[in-house]
């Protein structure tokens, strides 16, 4: 029998249950030796004690209380993937025959692509021909627009002020909307944490 | 969305992520797991009902205002208690501020200067609202555990009410592991003193 009495950094060790490779040594001192097992026993009581012990419950309206106070935001990307999700059916059946047309929907464009691409000549004059009709259309409307809100004289203005004039324009409008969204989302914030 | 009831079986890394979505049921889930857990902590260290009503729900709210800074690799519920323990400890300290302290000084470094600057407190004059938390909280070891100082308190909590191992205890108060063994045995001792006596 080893005849020294264990540490206290020893009795942890089983108190813990620890399995390592010292253990069993003291495990066997223990077995032999009565005043190493009684101070074992009375750390037991009060680790069994501290273990016995219950888990309180707070008032039952904590989360209501919780969630009053804390902004719920949904994500951009989590709302449009829910809302696609939405207009998916939500039967098996009428999922599978949703898929089976949109299958046949883009193989059907793919064919037509891959016709378009295997005519070259052709696919290039109609894509111009479309890019133009597209530009022109854009470009009246924009200059109509401009005119009708902004006056002939703040269009030649414009005009005048060339590249960077139109960069600067653009910039300040995009400074705006940014500013205008950032500062709805704080209001929207703090009326959800008042509310 | 996963249903409602769907969501008592998920990990709670996945809880969180529906959370971080904006899913106001997997908030409610998470709250619904810990409140109990979390109350208990808070209580046992500030040992007042209704503070520690307030403590948990500022701790609900601090947690799941800032899920987005919750780093997955560690366990969702030891960054709970980290910030449940914290919200406590920075109470006891505004408290300490205020009152003179029972527990020893906090600057105390050995525990001689600990034993030395503590008060024992001899006649406890209870209102009807201390009678019943002290009805709670009454028994020998919550008696023991009361008069720990609060870094041992939280450590033994969080071993033995928690049974959390000692690494997971270090992460959580951001101590080193031998500190937190050096607490819980310490703790352990003065409980096992302290329960002797009410035996004799």
């Amino acid at each position: 029998m080893n005849h020294r009495h264990l540490l206290p950094n020893e009795i942890d060790l089983l108190v813990d249950g620890e399995a390592g490779f010292g253990v069993a040594p003291l495990r066997a001192h223990v077995a032999e030796c009565d005043e190493c097992r009684a101070r074992l026993d009375d750390a037991r009581i009060v680790v069994d004690a501290l273990e016995a012990l219950p888990h309180f419950a707070p008032d039952s309206r904590l989360a209501d209380r919780v969630m009053a106070q804390v902004p719920v935001f949904v994500p951009a990307h989590v709302a449009a993937r829910d809302s696609v999700t939405r207009w998916l059916p939500q039967s098996g059946p009428a999922r599978a025959a949703a898929a089976v047309i949109g299958t046949s929907i883009a193989g059907l464009l793919t064919v037509a692509m891959i016709w378009l691409a295997s005519r070259g000549d052709a696919a290039i004059f109609a894509t111009s021909l479309f890019a133009d009709r597209v530009q022109s259309l854009v470009m009246g409307t924009a200059r109509d627009l401009a005119f009708s809100l902004l006056g002939d004289s703040a269009v030649a203005a414009i005009q005048a002020s060339g590249m960077l004039g139109v960069t600067l324009l653009v910039l300040g409008f995009l400074g705006t909307a940014v500013g205008t969204i950032l500062g709805l989302r704080r209001l929207a914030t703090a009326s959800s944490r008042r509310g | 969305m996963p249903h409602a009831l769907d969501l008592a079986n998920l990990p709670d890394a996945d809880v969180v992520a529906l959370a971080l979505e904006g899913r106001e049921a997997a908030h409610r889930e998470l709250i619904r797991r810990y409140e109990r857990p979390v109350f208990s902590l808070v209580f046992r260290m500030v040992r007042d009902r209704e503070l520690a009503e307030d403590l948990t729900q500022d701790t609900f709210i601090k947690v799941l205002s800032h899920l987005d800074r919750y780093r997955s690799e560690f366990k969702f519920s030891s960054w709970l208690f980290k910030i449940a323990n914290n919200v406590a400890i920075d109470h006891l300290r505004r408290r300490q501020l205020d009152t003179v302290s029972m527990d020893g000084s906090p600057h105390a470094t050995t525990p001689d200067a600990v034993m030395a600057s503590a008060i024992e407190l001899s006649d406890h004059s209870e209102s009807a609202l201390e009678e019943m938390e002290a009805k709670e909280l009454g028994s020998a070891i919550e008696q023991a555990i009361s008069r720990l100082r609060p870094e041992y308190r939280s450590c033994i909590l969080l071993r033995h009410v928690e049974g959390r191992s000692y690494e997971e205890i270090a992460s959580t108060l951001d101590l080193p592991l031998g500190t937190v063994k050096t607490y819980i045995h310490r703790a352990r001792h003065e409980l096992r003193r302290a329960l002797e006596h009410t035996r004799e």
